[in-house]
């Protein structure tokens, strides 16, 4: 049995881990694009940015379309933060620490992550609008591809330290890093997590040739709510990438939540960084480079990895 | 009156939604650099319309519909450069009126404070907010009933079946895109069907921007009177440049879009380097080259005895009215051609043309070009009373079918129509 937090500790704290990362992509985010658009950043300005954009949001009317799902419709952002906010609490923050330190931590995220699908079909299904629509079917072809990828490289993580729990699975890299140790997975894990958070190069389901797809005909809170929960989703795929990967909370001098979160942050950055340096894909290439490239890689890394569990093995 | 604490920080960049008219599609383009406006693709997200040009009885519907879209609040600019008549300009109930050479900026910025101070009332709709016609769905679901399945009924396009190009019976859906879609040419209205994402038919075309004459820029101008050649290719040039900002907006890559446009806009004969430069580093780019090698394949067929231009070099068909010229035969202008006719050789190859367009540029001196009959443009051939845009949007019903919906929206940018320069290709139907 591991200790576990009150519960209204636990969803304060994932929650306040959440904002914080929420509001550190979306910086980053600034900063970043005006270097490469050749604007310049200005620190101050870009921590201004994201807050302007949400009090803009929030000022704004939700307008409604014919006949939409309305039930859907407020479902679907409200399901895709609560399974981010579900795979942020099993990452844990120190040495037997989590919001849901459980045994089968992997598999809780695995299946709260296949539930994305559902959450971003919802989005642009509810609408009753042609280009959502359009962008939820997308995501679907898009899921189909990353999840397998997704859950592979995870099992593969999972396998050197011979446990479900992430807590086992970071306490397993005190010695070597499975950056290192299974340097295919890392990788592989950011394709699936860029998937996972519809982010840069496969925003496929918000892409500019649908006019914003699953967020074309969201407004107001509406539409701060779904760009809010699909940042939520990048930084718990982020934070569980850190954890998977990069030794979570390990590391010397700071405690075990500073290095989680700059590690988590490390990861955020390349993911933003991807954003604004890497084009979008086109989904039917998105679906071979998965099935035909990226899958057997991935099934060669669990290998990797079980080699290496048996090497371990006593 | 003062602004209250969230108001107070919504005064950041404001969200726009531009309806480019006739003559404002470039302004509109660059109020991309502006800082104090965010260009934004959905009116669902923006506060403010923005009508940047002057308006036609065919556009301006679709204008009053995205303006009811706004969810508000929300106000209108609407500015009209200068030389143009401003034909419906106050059509809407209370808009901010500009003319001709002013910060429209700071005029979008200071109207979006005065609606957050409370200064300025919402615009109201100008439609009402009722349906078009009653939904007669008879099912508990509203689905099904008489009249109610397939093609449009009453204004709402819904899905019938239609056999697929596998010869299934798949759902078949129609619909009209445009004339405010972002990554189309302003005016275009392409009539689909749509199985699936994949483009089955197009069932007509309408040109939203066809009234009046074309656009006189430097092009058409060379048409009846001698131009510099230099001056002819750093537009040519720029041109190209702006053609692939937009390119790479499409393709995903926003900020080094920007950076693209604030080039397209100074670019000359001494910016060779910068622009080859550029080149280099977005063809070692092999992000942008898998996202676009491939996709959109023209085949030398669908292209020839057209108005050659870009398009139809990059696959391959060495047309160009350049060559007949004296003054560039003079410099050893040769044209340059690639035979891959997809997505990446368009933009590689226009960025080529920008490079050696810049060289030429630099070494014309004082060359005139004096036009026989016809003047490269950088669309291709453009002659009084033909124009390269007229002939490229004839051939869209050939070329999109078959086609995923990314994949027609990537050709349909890269044929980079100008439905002002189409004036006289009003309107098309399939049989």
């Amino acid at each position: 049995m591991r200790p576990s937090l009150s519960p209204g500790f636990a969803v304060l704290a994932t929650g306040a881990a959440m904002a914080a990362g929420i509001y550190a992509t979306a910086v980053l985010d600034e900063i970043v694009g005006g270097i490469v658009s050749g604007r310049g950043a200005r620190a101050a300005g870009a921590m201004l940015a994201p807050v302007r954009r949400a009090a803009q949001l929030v000022l704004q009317r939700r307008a409604a379309t014919e006949r939409p799902d309305a039930e859907a419709w407020a479902l679907a952002p409200a399901l895709l933060a609560g399974l981010a906010a579900v795979g942020m609490a099993v990452v844990p923050f120190g040495p037997g620490l989590a919001v849901a330190g459980i045994d089968a931590g992997i598999v809780l995220f695995g299946a709260a992550m296949a539930l994305v699908m559902v959450a971003v079909f919802l989005q642009g299904w509810s609408a009753n609008s042609v280009f959502p629509v359009v962008g939820g079917y997308r995501f679907v072809a898009q899921a189909l591809s990353y999840e397998m990828l997704h859950m592979l490289v995870l099992i593969a993580a999972a396998l050197p330290a011979r446990s479900l729990a992430v807590g086992d699975i970071v306490e397993s890299q005190a010695h070597l890093w499975n950056v290192l140790r299974q340097p295919l997975g890392l990788p592989l894990y950011l394709v699936a997590a860029a998937g996972l958070a519809f982010w840069g190069p496969l925003r496929l389901p918000d892409a500019e040739d649908l006019a914003g797809g699953t967020s074309a005909e969201l407004s107001g809170v509406a539409l701060l709510l779904w760009r809010v929960a699909q940042r939520a989703m990048l930084v718990a795929v982020a934070a569980m990438g850190a954890a998977a990967f990069l030794g979570g909370w390990q590391g010397p001098l700071l405690p075990g939540a500073a290095w989680l979160a700059l590690k988590t942050l490390a990861l955020v950055a390349l993911l933003v960084a991807a954003r604004h340096l890497l084009a979008r894909v086109p989904v039917e290439r998105f679906m071979w480079a998965c099935w035909v490239v990226l899958i057997p890689l991935a099934l060669l890394d669990v290998f990797l990895g079980g080699a290496q569990a048996l090497w371990a093995a006593p | 009156m003062g602004l209250r604490p969230l108001a107070r920080l919504a005064a950041g960049p404001v969200p726009t939604f531009v309806v480019p008219g006739r003559g404002g599609r470039r302004a509109a383009d660059d109020l991309r650099l502006d800082g104090r406006l965010r260009l934004v693709d959905s009116p669902r997200a923006a506060a403010v319309l923005l009508v940047a040009g002057t308006l036609t009885d065919r556009l301006l519907p679709a204008a009053m519909l995205a303006h009811d879209q706004i969810p508000g609040p929300r106000a209108t600019v609407q500015w009209v450069p200068e030389g143009r008549r401003d034909r419906l300009a106050g059509t809407f109930s209370a808009p901010v009126l500009l003319r001709g050479d002013v910060d429209v900026g700071a005029a979008v910025a200071a109207t979006y404070r005065e609606l957050l101070a409370g200064d300025r009332p919402s615009d109201p709709p100008v439609y009402p907010d009722v349906p078009p016609a009653p939904w007669r769905g008879a099912g508990p679901y509203g689905q099904g009933g008489k009249g109610m399945s397939g093609g449009v009924p009453y204004g709402r396009p819904l899905a019938g079946r239609a056999p697929d190009r596998d010869g299934l019976e798949l759902d078949r859906l129609p619909l009209e895109i445009g004339p405010l879609f972002p990554p189309f040419p302003p005016g275009l209205i392409l009539r689909i069907d749509l199985q699936g994402d994949v483009v089955q038919q197009v069932a007509g075309w309408e040109n939203a921007l066809a009234f009046g004459r074309p656009p006189r820029d430097i092009f058409r101008r060379a048409l009846r009177e001698p131009v510099a050649l230099a001056e002819l290719e750093v537009a040519r040039a720029r041109h190209h440049l702006r053609w692939l900002s937009g390119t790479l907006r499409l393709h995903g890559l926003p900020a080094l879009g920007l950076r693209v446009l604030v080039l397209a806009r100074r670019v000359g004969p001494g910016d060779v380097d910068a622009v080859a430069s550029l080149k280099r580093k977005l063809e070692r780019s092999r992000s942008l080259a898998w996202a676009t090698r491939g996709i959109a394949t023209l085949q030398p067929e669908d292209v020839r005895d057209g108005p050659g231009g870009p398009v139809a070099r990059s696959a391959g068909i060495r047309d160009d009215l350049r060559t007949e010229d004296p003054a560039y035969r003079g410099l050893g202008f040769e044209p340059l051609t690639r035979g891959e006719g997809d997505a990446r050789a368009r933009w590689r190859h226009r960025l080529a043309e920008a490079v050696q367009a810049l060289e030429l540029a630099g070494r014309a001196g004082d060359r005139l070009v004096e036009a026989a009959g016809g003047v490269e443009s950088p669309r291709g051939a453009l002659r009084i009373g033909g124009s390269p845009s007229a002939d490229l949007l004839s051939r869209l019903p050939a070329l999109l079918p078959g086609r995923e919906w990314g994949e027609a929206v990537a050709l349909v940018h890269d044929l980079d129509l100008d439905m002002e320069e189409a004036v006289r290709a009003a309107r098309e139907e399939a049989a």
